[in-house]
């Protein structure tokens, strides 16, 4: 739609004028403005054409080519999916390991932050090159001993105090929600947050006989308001979206989440395209809207880590 | 108050890396106790034709969707760092695939490239081209989950480009214009140079979620056809949980960990260590 206007631009001009500077720099404006509408189709397409296709009848979806609009928009669909597969049960345990995650991150990550960040403690330097090493380690050299852990956790789902004879943590919240919960890169952010608060408020704060967790809670805190949007939003959005760690440690459908649920229901029904289009516009929209409500504290959650 | 965290990052992080290297040395299938065998598992790792394989394909995936993608990430920041109206909406919209899961858009992927009623070959044929079976085809397949690979990872290169580009100090620039600095030539001997900082960050996080692709390949290819698009992550996670093969499979993961190490310090020395000065 931009685009139109941007083919319509160029003959405004005056005829003879498209030498002058002026002119060019509008042609030239016209050709940026289609390059970028080009590129901002092709990102945004792929979603349309998903929810597009979540409204689709059988008929519709089984017609070559494909009309890009539905002939009838099967609103059904929707009601269909989630009687097909319980994909509420699957975004409902998703959501509830996003917000215990987000939770957790936000109090651990950005106690050891500060800490990180404000007192000097003996090996401090060292416990952040420990942090800074940890950012670095892949997902899949770790993940395998992780797997092991939770599976022999002493004690638990039928183990003995050895971790043997039974499932561990295999099939449960603790699996899901423990080892994920705080993340290297968040304790990272925070740090660089409380790094940029004068020492003088805290100063003051300790003359005046406030405990060290009341200046973090009280004092430092309320002053990084920012840094825990941001770290919220990317914990929420990284969790919902995780897919490898909870594939691996359910084994139930009551437990599953939605990425895990929406790969299932692939491999179990290969060609119901608009069922699975229609859990797949679930598994996007949170974020989406999240993204959009959020979008300056994600731009400078990405923009802080990346320039400092 | 650093203990929590600590502890975690202990637990989680620092006892599996452990584990994962010395499990790396051993013959271990979860149900017997692991058996030590030397350095059998890497000889095997790189004998085994599957995973060598593997490691070409993510060297090539990596360096379409790193350097490349960066390139193209690049180009669009230079055009977003202009007086534009509509700014905030191209960004938006170029972002909006990095916020959502991986599993999600190479489903909609999956849809797009379908060969008999995908949106890909509806376009192509639009256009009198052929169509193709995309993601069976030895010679598409990894054009393809590349062609994913980027799309979905270009909006955060070109957020941290566009950011580091709108820091940059103007007045550099004008002295530039004054003494008669084309263009261009502000662009390779200013810019470029000044960027650094974001590039080298934008390498490091870009590899190291290229050579961690996973989802998009479980999807779209299950690594097919004839392992044309499997990567090194699926072939640990194929040794390790579809054939318990847990010694084979650290030791897999172990070189994994090593090309990105061997990466991230090479450009370090190429690029970060320089910018370390200022």
């Amino acid at each position: 739609m931009a685009g139109t206007d941007l083919v319509a631009a160029p003959p405004r001009t005056t005829p003879g004028s498209s030498r002058t500077p002026a002119a060019r720099r509008r042609l030239e404006r016209g050709a940026l403005y289609l390059v970028l509408t080009v590129i901002a189709v092709v990102m945004v397409v792929p979603f349309v054409w998903m929810i597009l296709t979540s409204l689709k009848t059988p008929q519709d979806l089984a017609a070559t080519p494909p009309s890009f609009l539905p002939a009838q928009w099967a609103w059904g669909n929707y009601a269909e999916a989630l009687a097909a597969a319980p994909f509420l049960t699957y975004a409902r345990n998703s959501l509830i390991i996003a917000v215990s995650h987000t939770a957790i991150n936000l109090v651990i990550a950005s106690m050891a932050g500060y800490a990180l960040a404000r007192l000097r403690f003996r090996g401090s330097e060292l416990v952040f090159i420990g942090f800074v090493a940890a950012l670095m380690i892949p997902t899949y050299t770790k993940i395998i001993p992780e797997f092991l852990i939770v599976r022999f956790m002493p004690l638990f789902g039928g183990n003995d105090i050895l971790g043997q004879g039974g499932t561990g943590w295999l099939d449960t919240w603790w699996a899901l929600i423990v080892p994920g919960a705080v993340t290297p890169f968040a304790v990272f952010l925070f740090r660089q947050f409380y790094l940029d608060l004068p020492v003088e408020l805290e100063e003051a704060a300790r003359l005046d006989g406030v405990s060290e967790l009341g200046i973090w809670a009280r004092i430092m805190t309320p002053l990084v308001k920012p840094a825990f949007i941001t770290v919220a939003l990317l914990t929420f959005e990284s969790s919902w979206n995780n897919f490898l760690w909870p594939l691996l440690v359910t084994r139930t459908d009551s437990m599953r989440v939605i990425q895990v649920g929406l790969s299932v229901f692939r491999t179990e029904n290969d060609t119901q395209w608009a069922f699975l289009m229609a859990g797949t516009t679930l598994a996007t929209v949170p974020m989406v809207v999240l993204f959009l409500l959020g979008q300056k504290y994600f731009v400078r959650g990405f923009a802080n880590a990346g320039i400092k | 108050m650093v203990a929590p965290a600590f502890l975690h990052a202990l637990i989680w992080i620092g006892i599996p890396v452990v584990a994962a290297f010395v499990l790396s040395f051993t013959s271990y299938d979860v149900l017997t106790q692991p058996r030590f065998i030397g350095i059998q598992n890497y000889l095997d790792a790189f004998g085994d034709p599957v995973f060598r394989r593997g490691m070409l394909n993510t060297l090539v995936y990596a360096f379409f969707t790193v350097p490349v993608a960066m390139a193209i990430a690049l180009l669009i920041a230079l055009m977003l760092d202009t007086q534009l109206r509509a700014r905030a909406l191209f960004r938006t919209a170029v972002f909006i695939p990095q916020v959502t899961a991986t599993i999600a858009v190479a489903l909609v992927w999956l849809w797009i490239y379908d060969p008999r009623s995908g949106l890909l070959n509806a376009v192509l044929s639009f256009f009198g081209l052929p169509a193709q079976n995309w993601l069976s085809s030895t010679t598409w397949a990894m054009p393809a989950v590349i062609t994913v690979g980027i799309w979905q990872g270009i909006g955060l290169k070109m957020l941290i480009y566009l950011a580091a580009l709108q820091s940059l100090p103007k007045d550099v620039y004008e002295a530039a214009s004054v003494d008669g600095a084309s263009r261009t030539r502000q662009f390779f001997s200013l810019t470029l140079p000044l960027l650094r900082p974001a590039t080298f960050f934008v390498f490091v996080t870009s590899v190291i979620s290229a050579f961690q692709a996973f989802d998009l390949i479980y999807i779209l290819t299950d690594g097919g056809p004839a392992n044309t698009t499997t990567m090194m992550t699926y072939e640990i996670y194929k040794s390790a949980f579809r054939e318990f093969r847990v010694g084979y499979a650290c030791a897999q993961s172990i070189v994994l960990f090593v090309f990105l190490l061997i990466l991230t310090l090479a450009n370090r020395r190429l690029n970060g260590g320089d910018s370390g000065r200022h």
